[in-house]
Formats: structure tokens, sequence, C-alpha cells
């Protein structure tokens, strides 16, 4: 199959899908807070009002004011068409809360710290349980497979917010290794005492991270390797006495990919919504924070905002699984 | 010629328990045989009688539930004899793919998907020499073009591959290393007849140019026809005859034997084929004395009870048959 048809067939079709389901996407954050019955515009004037009179013309002049900051002015068709004219140059609109404030620098501030923490924990806690996980499920009758396998099950099903909550007592509290609250310390430069305090404040959630994400990835790395040494090209290659870790990494792991890459890129992208229970926990400066904050004070710009860019990453995320699976599957290049 | 391979009396049973039942399957009972070095020796029997559970013991490939529960299997190689029931994990990866190799039933899916010709060869390789990638390609290069494979094999996915071209790669990665002694387990079925003729006529070319010693399983009497030296046939995890090919399959003695070669078709007669009444018995609960008896049209009394010996028809034939040895004991002695 030669690379133009490949394109064809293949990636440009992936590529349109990619767009449709963003275009659905920011379609229906864009419809499903105006069948809201709450509007936030009568909230904030009431908010306002609620302490002290205002001459009602300048209420009605304030009203239509903001109707055309927030882009709720005119039919709804006029204000999807406004609404897609101000996403594309970049606008999110002004933050309720933090007004005049725009959306994007809001969201902008938290989004390299969600990066940086969810990318290092992430992709660790990926290597790390498919790794473990594809081991054990290769030795599973061995009987340090066994043990480590069990201890993996207790770990599991434990919600997060008590591993959380487990770390920052013992390690933050009673043995203040790590500190509490907060991204990093001293004034952003790249010095060693700057960069050093990212990794310091960073360790409790990244490790909270892994933690889940390396128990939930073991038992699916395990189970796939369970099937797949019953193959018969693992058997075969068994039987050839072809060396342990050769058969690990190039036929246990090598086959059981798709669905790990699939899980990798998904989580990738679901990474703008933030980590939102661990930084709120752990008080880590990122999107998740945000959204908290936003959500509690119903500062819808926000949230829309932030609901945006998660639909993306999504998005982007599952095209990003389509267009690898040839890479990782040469029969998936058949089609 | 010096055996290769032998094995005495040997038994191995698949023994399973569930809900504290125990249950024995007899898969493999008392099989007595020589494999002569350099010969192409068949084993054939219908679905099963046992046949793939006695390859796997020769081969040294089982695991519980299977258990070689009496007997032994001798390995005569290099000089060396080596009892296969005390051999070490080390020494069986020593002579594994160097000595002693195998070409697997329903070789469809024994290659590994995810990856090119070239590199499952190099796997296979560099587990017993010490080789550098651009080598192994070297050597699996040359190889295949001995073997009259195209070249362009070695840089495909399996997926890419025709049955019968999967079926020849996965002979000739059996076969890199020149091993001593190959165990085929039914390395023709699920081709159709075309292809079965290449593959056929690619096991011999491998077996001749190193003179290397063939154990063929399969329930295709036209293909032992054409590839083995000696026949052996089971029934019911017993050996009930054993001879050179040609005595099979125009002197059978034993009464399933016979049954077996008189159900091949013939071109000259188009009559109606006999099949054998009844069908094979369970082999956790097998009759008693001759397996064979409850089908048998000869069948006397002793059979019902005694199990028959193995005895000698002739120098180089061997059957296990009451009716054979009351024959045999009237015929005068030439």
């Amino acid at each position: 199959m030669g690379g133009m048809q490949l394109l064809r067939t293949y990636i440009l079709p992936r590529i349109a899908q990619w767009a449709v389901v963003i275009f659905v996407g920011v379609t229906l954050t864009f419809l499903i807070p105006r069948f809201s019955p709450i509007n936030p515009i009568d909230d904030m004037i009431s908010r306002m009002t609620a302490f002290q009179t205002i001459d009602p013309e300048a209420v009605v002049r304030m009203r239509a004011n903001m109707e055309d900051l927030y882009g709720l002015g005119g039919t709804l068709l006029e204000q999807y068409l406004a609404f897609w004219k101000r996403l594309l140059q970049g606008d999110l609109g002004p933050s309720f809360q933090n007004f005049p404030t725009p959306v994007a620098e809001i969201i902008g501030a938290g989004i390299p710290w969600t990066v940086g923490l969810l990318t290092t924990a992430t992709i660790l806690s990926w290597l790390l349980g498919i790794f473990v996980g594809s081991l054990v499920g290769y030795n599973q009758h061995r009987r340090w497979a066994q043990a480590l396998e069990r201890v993996v099950i207790v770990i599991y099903p434990m919600p997060y917010l008590i591993i959380a909550l487990v770390l920052l007592v013992v390690f933050a509290f009673y043995w203040p290794l790590f500190p509490m609250v907060g991204g990093a310390q001293g004034t952003p430069a790249l010095t060693w005492d700057y960069i050093s305090s990212i990794f310091r404040f960073g360790f409790l959630p990244a490790l909270s991270i892994v933690i889940g994400g390396f128990a939930f990835r073991f038992i699916i790395a395990k189970a796939l390797a369970t099937t797949e040494i019953s193959s018969d090209y693992v058997q075969y290659a068994e039987l050839a006495a072809v060396p342990k870790r050769r058969i690990v990494t190039s036929y246990v792991i090598r086959n059981t990919m798709l669905p790990h890459v699939n899980d990798l890129a998904l989580s990738l992208g679901a990474m703008f919504e933030g980590a939102l229970i661990t930084e709120v926990m752990f008080g880590y400066p990122g999107v998740g924070s945000k959204l908290f904050t936003a959500i509690s004070v119903s500062d819808y710009n926000v949230i829309m905002g932030i609901t945006l860019l998660s639909i993306v990453g999504i998005a982007t995320g599952s095209l990003i699984v389509d267009l690898l699976y040839p890479v990782f599957d040469p029969r998936v290049r058949l089609r | 010629m010096d055996a290769i391979i032998e094995t005495k009396n040997l038994r191995a049973y698949y023994i399973t328990k569930a809900y504290g039942v125990e249950r024995t399957v007899k898969a493999v009972d008392d099989i007595s045989l020589r494999i002569q070095e350099g010969e192409v020796y068949g084993i054939a029997g219908e679905s099963g009688c046992g046949k793939s559970t006695l390859l796997r013991i020769l081969l040294g490939a089982y695991q519980p539930p299977l258990a070689v529960v009496g007997g032994d299997v001798v390995y005569h190689l290099e000089g060396e004899t080596i009892h296969a029931p005390d051999i070490t994990e080390e020494q069986q990866r020593d002579l594994r793919w160097r000595t002693i190799s195998y070409i697997p039933q329903g070789s469809m899916h024994v290659l590994n998907p995810v990856r090119r010709i070239r590199d499952s060869f190099h796997d296979f390789i560099s587990a017993h020499r010490d080789v550098t990638k651009s080598e192994s390609f070297q050597m699996t290069a040359e190889y295949l073009r001995d073997l009259g494979l195209p070249e362009k094999v070695m840089a495909s996915y399996p997926h890419q591959l025709s049955g019968g071209m999967r079926q020849r790669v996965t002979i000739a990665l059996a076969t890199i290393l020149w091993p001593k002694l190959i165990f085929a387990d039914e390395p023709t079925t699920a081709l159709d007849v075309v292809v079965q003729r290449g593959v056929i006529q690619m096991l011999k070319d491998v077996q001749q140019k190193e003179g290397s010693t063939l154990v063929l399983i399969t329930h295709d009497i036209g293909v032992h026809a054409n590839l083995a030296d000696r026949i052996a046939i089971l029934y019911a995890g017993k050996l009930v005859e054993e001879a050179d090919t040609r005595t099979i399959l125009t002197k059978p003695r034993h009464p399933y034997t016979k049954y077996l070669i008189e159900s091949l078709p013939n071109l000259d007669s188009r009559e109606e084929r006999m099949s054998i009444p009844g069908r094979p018995p369970a082999l956790d609960r097998p009759p008693s004395g001759c397996r064979f008896h409850e089908r048998c049209p000869l069948a006397r009394d002793i059979c019902q009870t005694i199990d028959p010996e193995m005895i000698q028809v002739e120098p180089g034939h061997r059957t296990a048959c009451h009716v054979v040895e009351e024959e045999l004991s009237h015929e005068p002695v030439a």
C-alpha cells in the first residue's frame, strides 16, 4: 500500500473525523448553557443590586453591555456565529469572577503546571504498569509475580482520595519531606532553587497519580499478557528457547500495544480537564484548580473554556491513536 | 543404523483433578519404539489416538496435567545418551533448534504477527548462536534461497503471506540451524493439495540435505506414503503396528491397520469404501484387553481380557494382535 493511498484512505478520513468531533463538541458547549434556566447576566445583576439600589435605566444599559460582552445578544444564530468567530481568534471571553481578565489568560496560567504534572505522571505510570504487568502476566506461576499481583489488587480499589490523603498526611505532615500546598517556590527563573522546587512540590501529586494509574494499567497489562502467552507464536518462541526477555518485549508487550497506546493517547488528551481532585487536594495551581474555583462561583466562561480545551484535547488524542495504529500493528495498514 | 531416539514402555497420562474427582487419560500407554538416525518415521492414527501427545513427550515439551508416569525416552545424540525425563531446563534449551526442532501443527499462527519474517528468524537464530542481526539476515536469505523461497518474504509480515508460504517459512524457521532430529506435527493439514505437494517436497529436501531424522505425525496416510520410510500405527494410546511403509500399505496385519488402508480411495475400484464400525474409545476409560476388540470383526474371547504384546511378524514388522499371534504359531517356520 503506497503512501498516497494510505493518506487518502486512512489519514484524511480520520482528520475529517477529528474536525467533525470538535465541531459537534463546540456546538454542544455553546448550546447547553443556553438551555440552562439560569441566566448568568440576571445572576450577576441580582448579585450587584442585592446590596445597593441602582437606577433601572442603568441596569438596562448594563444588561445590554454585558450581553454584548459575553456574546449573549441577538438571535441564537447570531450568537453562535459570533461564538465561533471569537473562538477562532482564541478569545474565550472574560472571566465572570475576575472581570475583566480574559479566560484564555486564566487557563493559560494553569496549563504549564497541569501539563507538566500529568504528562510526567501519566507516562511514568503507563510505562511502569505495562512493563511490570506484562512481566507478572508472563510469569504468573512464579511466587514473586503472585505476591506482586496481590499487592496491586489491594491498591487498585482504594479511592484516589484516600491515597492522596495518606501521602499528604505521611509525607507532608508527620514527616514533612514534601510541601503541602503549591506548585513551586520563589520567583520563576532558570535557577536550581526554583526548578528543584518544581520537582519537590510536584512529587506527591505525581506519586499519587502514578500509584493509581500504575495499578489500573498493571491489571490491564497483566490480563492482556495472560491471554497473549497462550498464543501459538509465544508458545512456539518458548519452545524454540528464545530468551524470555525477548519474548516479553517483542512478543507479549509488542502484541498488546494497541490498547495501551489507545489508553495513553486518551489519558493525555483528557489532561486539560486537569487532575481536578489531585490539584484541589495538593493545592496545585493547574487547570483543575481553576476549574474547581470556576464551578464553585459559576464562572461559566472559564468552565466553557476548559471544556472546549478538553474536547480538542480528547479529539486530538484519539486522532493520534488512529494515526499511530499502523505503526504499532502492521495489519492495520492493509485496511 | 543407530537409533537416535527410543522409548521404552513409555506411559504418559493426563491427570486432572476437579472437584475431588480424579480423571486419568491414558494418551500414551506402554509404547516402545526406536527411531533410526536419518530415517523418516511416520506416526499415523485417527484423531485422539495420542499421536500429538506422543510427539510432545518425545520433544520434551509438555506441562501438567500431562506427565510421564512410566518408562523412558532416550536420545542418542552425538555419542551422548540423554534420558529425556531427567533433562534439565538448561540442557533442553541447548538442544532445542540446534539439535532437536519442531514444525508445529497449524502453522498459521506461530509467526509473530507484528514482526517481519526476518526479525522472527533473527530471534530464533540469535537464541542459539552468537550472531549479529546482519549475519542472521544473511543466513536466512541463503537458506530461503536454497529452499527455493522468494527472498522478498524476509521483509514481509506473516499476514501478507499465503497459508502455504507461511507453512514453508515456518518449516524454514524450524530447520534453519540444521537440527539432527525434526518433529513435524500435521505439517500439511489445512493446506490444499497443490500446496501440500510443495510442502511435502520441501520437507523431503530439508531432511535429505543434512540427513536429518524426521518424525512425521499426520492422519493422512497419503502424506506418509510420500515421505515416510517406516510407519507406526497408533490406536487409542497404543502402538498397534509398525513396519516399513511398503509393508504397511500392502501387507498390513493388524485388523485396525487393514481398515485404515482399505478406507483409502483407489482409482481402480469405485466401490464404496469400508469404514471402521463403531467409534474410538474414550481414553479415560479404555476397554479391557485389546483396545480395538469392540470394533474388531476378528475379536476372540482372549481379546476382551488380555492386552496383546508386540510381536514380530517378520524382521522389521511388529504388531500387537492375538489373532496374528495365533496365525503365526500355525504358519510353518520358513
